[in-house]
């Protein structure tokens, strides 16, 4: 057997400890704050106290005479020097929005940038900001989407009426037939608070200047190194080869770390202008006011059911507080045309329709945050099968059952048009009753509920579309199609295998991966592969990490370079040899015959081939060096059923998760801890959303949670121990890789809202606006007065 | 303009004397002016744990002290983990081998809360471990394997 896989042992499946954490754990990481150049400013920006005003003086004269002051840049300068954000094209696009990279004329949110600042050191910058003066004249401010979309409401921008950012109607099949004829018509409506990615670290960004090569080079907090590069070029107005950026340790993205802000576009234009470094990084408070929100959504769902629970056609009205600006390259559709698209989840549904809106208010703008707005959409109708289940006296198992989509149906084509295939929805949800006891788990709640206690048990299932190639947009309505990747590999003149990919890492441990999948197959040694990842200068072109794509794309352009490269070595080693290419097999970094007679390592042959080629013939010495663009085409199924048991305290309105068992389809798994880290990781962020995260504006638009004591996320002490299983089954990309990045968040809001509605609903209240705060959860109850 | 003041204090096992402004914090005496930036600021507010250090044997958040109140202190930070020969920490290893992180910019918080924990309670329960880290707030990694980690190094005494 000449297949290296067969005598090595796979690395695939293994939980390879990441050698890539060795710096962190060590205090050794470099993060972006931890950069320092010679003759480094320091940028501070004054941000708008009104959520929405006209600009009629901005007076920075007291600022620009303060010792160690180098500059105030406002809006007006930067006027015709760069090109500001117009909202990208979306076929579904209400109007344009354009955004300044500092305000001009108008202020449109609480916290938007200004001013910018340069002085000595970060300290006398922000003491100049509190120097500026800025005359303001208070406009009325849209907080609310429902009034922001009526006739007659303030504008938050001239060039969209109603304030719509983003419109889209869409049915199929005949829903109103449908309804008509139904057996049962449930209703109900649903309501997710505002969210913050909440990273541990802000963004930031340190813009280099110098001259000829590579004028600017700029280290960022970011998921995207080449997107950056692109547009950083083309709003400066710049060669791209004269843009190197670099990534940083990272301190989270989820999504946060995606888009295309103003404050890093302005320091390297500051850079680039003063010829000299210049640093940035966010504090907490402009965290939380100037980087993007999420979510904030109200859905009113309906489904039609025959009298067995079987789903006939669903239909919504969507409305998405979205904000100030269309979110610079996404677009504002993210939320409300992600969340309707995708409402029909791992189920069978033959028909629906939709109606969704992105309303501009006068907010922080929202972008994409884990799982874009998926979660939302499948709490809302995981909330209405509980109903339906109730109304038809069936048990909420039961009726998922009925209705998700079989392995025999497969490939399914729902309603919303994506097809399912080689995905496990069923296996999940029986593995999780199975191991949650669940039949238990029911028959103790009845003894909890006859003995005083209020207990809950939700259920929900979900589909995550992972992995997303060419043939679907990510930015839905959009030209974006971020489906390819590519992947370099080369074997250093040392004989160690390199793989360079523009796919950084926040955490994902995506270097260790991809050397997991390189060593299974090439058969070399896992010690003998090194990955970057994070450098325009050294990466061949790539999109970035977001869309639980990272692992299926890295992973998919390593294989298919690898097998060139393969061929390559292979070829060179039977000239050497002097045997036939057939006879050859790498196991553990060293080129071998099969009975082991001959041998050479990557070591010699690298030496030999780079170093003392002049008896090698030319066509075979075409370097060790390949890169390959992956493209899956389609978007591959991720799956999971959670089920989660709560006890709520009927006196305090506290909700207490007591058991959590969670089984998920990630396909073929490269690093079981990792996976198992990523999944664990999001049902914490998905608990937060359901019990405690939410970003709070009065009705001036003032923001009233700017610091991690008014916004709550949870504690190790929220967090339940987590019971992961797996019924995985490949995908149809290579290697069977799915991505497991954002399904987990999903479950947990729908399956944590579910249990809390259960647990109410045995007392006849129930809760349709989440996160379920205690207060929330008494109005539920009836203990207090109020609408839940 | 800024009114400086001397201080004379112990990092890592090596003395250090400084003059350094007095509105400055420690955390940013210990990144900026000592160049230790293990030390992490994720609210510079007191409630996230990041910039967690060890002051006197207790452990203290870096972002609420001034650099002027820690004169006279004996500081340790995750550059000071290590041993001399460059043996990581027992708990630098083992949140290494449990997975316990992710974007890392949470740990160097962790590790200092954790060592604290395991000298004061060298055998916690599940719950004493997670009462006692509650005060560092990790976004990534949804605290189970923070809590093994530390849960293995408590068995680790043992052997
Ligand atoms: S930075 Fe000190 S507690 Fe957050
Ligand atoms: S590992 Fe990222 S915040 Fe803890």
């Amino acid at each position: 057997m000449s297949d290296a896989r067969f005598v090595n042992q796979r690395m695939v499946g293994s939980s390879v400890i990441p050698d890539e954490a060795i710096p962190l754990v060590e205090g050794d990481g470099r993060f972006l704050n931890d950069i320092k150049l010679p003759g480094m400013y320091h940028v501070a920006f004054l941000r708008s106290q009104h959520a929405h005003a006209r600009l009629i003086a901005v007076d920075a004269s007291e600022a620009r005479k303060l010792p160690g002051v180098i500059k105030v840049l406002t809006g007006q300068e930067l006027l015709g020097k760069v090109d500001p954000f117009r909202s990208m094209p979306n076929r579904f696009s209400g109007g344009e929005s354009i955004q300044h990279w500092l305000a001009v004329d108008k202020v449109r949110f609480c916290g938007e940038a200004i001013c910018a600042v340069v002085a000595e050191d970060r300290a006398t910058a922000e003491d100049a900001v509190d120097l500026i003066k800025v005359d303001y004249d208070p406009l009325p401010a849209v907080t609310d989407p429902r009034l922001g979309e009526l006739d007659g409401a303030p504008l938050v921008h001239e060039a969209c009426a109603n304030n719509y950012l983003i419109k889209r109607e869409y049915e199929r099949g005949n829903v109103d037939e449908i309804f008509r004829d139904a057996h049962t018509v449930v209703k109900r409506k649903f309501k997710i608070g505002r969210k913050q990615a909440l990273c541990l670290e802000g963004r930031g960004c340190v813009a280099g200047y110098r001259e000829n090569t590579f004028t600017l080079t700029v280290w960022m907090s970011h998921q995207l190194p080449y997107v950056v590069r692109h547009y950083l070029a083309k709003h400066l107005r710049m060669a791209e080869t004269d843009v190197r950026v670099i990534i940083p340790h990272t301190g989270g993205g989820f999504g946060q770390k995606a888009s295309i802000y103003p404050e890093e576009f302005v320091c390297a234009h500051l850079a680039l202008t003063l010829r000299r470094p210049v640093k940035w990084v966010e504090d907490r408070i402009e965290n939380m006011v100037a980087s993007t929100h999420a979510r904030d959504q109200t859905i009113e769902l309906e489904l039609a059911a025959d009298k067995d629970g079987h789903i006939l056609a669903i239909s919504s009205d969507i409305w998405v507080d979205v904000g100030a600006y269309s979110t610079y390259l996404w677009s504002a559709g993210m939320e409300p045309l992600q969340t309707a698209g995708l409402m029909p989840g791992p189920y069978r549904i033959g028909a629906m329709r939709y109606r969704t809106r992105g309303v501009a208010t006068n907010k922080t703008p929202v972008g994409p945050y884990r799982a874009v707005g998926r979660p939302s959409a499948s709490a809302s109708l995981e909330l209405l099968i509980d109903e339906m289940a109730r109304k038809l006296k069936l048990d909420p198992v039961e009726v998922r059952l009925r209705n998700l989509i079989s392995e025999e149906a497969m490939p399914y084509r729902s309603a919303n048009n994506l097809v399912h295939d080689n995905v496990n929805y069923i296996p999940c949800l029986k593995l999780s009753v199975l191991k949650s006891d669940y039949d238990r788990q029911r028959a103790e709640q009845r003894e909890a509920l006859a003995s005083g206690k209020l207990r809950g048990i939700g259920v929900a299932c979900f589909a995550e579309l992972t992995g997303l190639g060419t043939s679907t947009a990510v930015g839905p309505g959009t030209l974006l199609q971020p489906g390819r990747d590519a992947a370099t590999l080369r074997l250093e003149t040392s004989g160690v295998l390199t793989i360079a990919a523009a796919l950084p890492s926040q955490g994902q441990r995506i270097m260790t991966a991809m050397r997991q999948v390189a060593s299974d197959e090439l058969g070399i040694k896992l010690e003998d592969i090194t990955s970057i990842t994070n450098d325009t200068a050294t990466a061949p072109y790539g999109f970035g990490t977001f869309a639980s794509r990272t692992a299926v794309f890295g992973s998919g352009a390593v294989i298919m370079a690898a097998r060139e490269l393969r061929k390559r070595l292979l070829a060179m080693a039977a000239f050497l040899l002097k045997v036939p290419v057939e006879d050859l097999t790498i196991v553990n970094s060293v080129i071998q015959t099969v009975d082991r007679s001959r041998s050479i390592s990557l070591r010699d042959m690298a030496e030999k081939s780079y170093f003392s080629a002049k008896d090698i013939p030319q066509e075979l010495n075409q370097g060790f060096e390949v890169t390959s663009f992956y493209d899956p085409k389609f978007g591959s199924f991720a799956a999971g059923a959670h089920v989660v048991v709560v006890d709520v305290d009927p006196k305090t309105g506290h909700v207490e998760i007591v058991r959590y068992v969670a089984t998920e389809d990630v396909g073929t798994v490269i690093n079981p801890a990792v996976v198992e880290g990523q999944i664990v990781g999001g049902i914490a962020q998905g608990i937060g959303e359901a019990l405690l995260e939410e970003l709070v504006y009065d009705d001036a638009g003032q923001p009233r949670t700017v610091t991690l004591a008014d916004y709550l996320i949870p504690s190790a002490l929220e967090i339940p121990r987590i019971e992961l299983h797996h019924a995985n089954t490949p995908s149809a990309a290579l290697g069977g890789f799915k991505g497991c990045g954002e399904g987990s968040i999903i479950g947990a809001l729908g399956a944590v809202a579910c249990a809390i509605s259960d647990a109410l609903s045995r007392k006849g209240g129930d809760i349709h606006s989440f996160p379920a705060t205690p207060e929330r959860v008494l109005k539920g109850l009836g203990v207090l007065p109020g609408d839940a | 303009m800024a009114r400086e003041q001397q201080i004379k204090l112990t990092v890592n096992g090596r003395s250090y004397e400084k003059t350094v402004p007095a509105r400055l914090s420690l955390a940013d005496f210990l990144r900026d002016h000592l160049h230790l930036t293990g030390t992490h600021l994720g609210c510079e507010h007191g409630v996230c744990g990041a910039c967690t250090i060890s002051m006197n044997g207790r452990s203290a958040r870096s972002c609420l002290a001034l650099a002027v109140q820690a004169d006279g202190a004996e500081i340790v930070t995750i550059e000071g983990l290590r041993a001399e020969d460059g043996t990581r920490h027992p708990m630098q290893q083992l949140f290494l081998e449990n997975f316990a992180l992710q974007c890392g910019y949470c740990t160097p918080g962790f590790l200092i809360t954790a060592i604290e924990l395991l000298r004061d309670n060298p055998k916690p329960t599940e719950h004493e471990v997670r009462e006692a880290i509650s005060g560092n707030l990790c976004r990534c990694s949804g605290y189970q394997a923070i809590v093994d980690a530390i849960l293995a190094a408590s068995r680790l005494e043992l052997a």
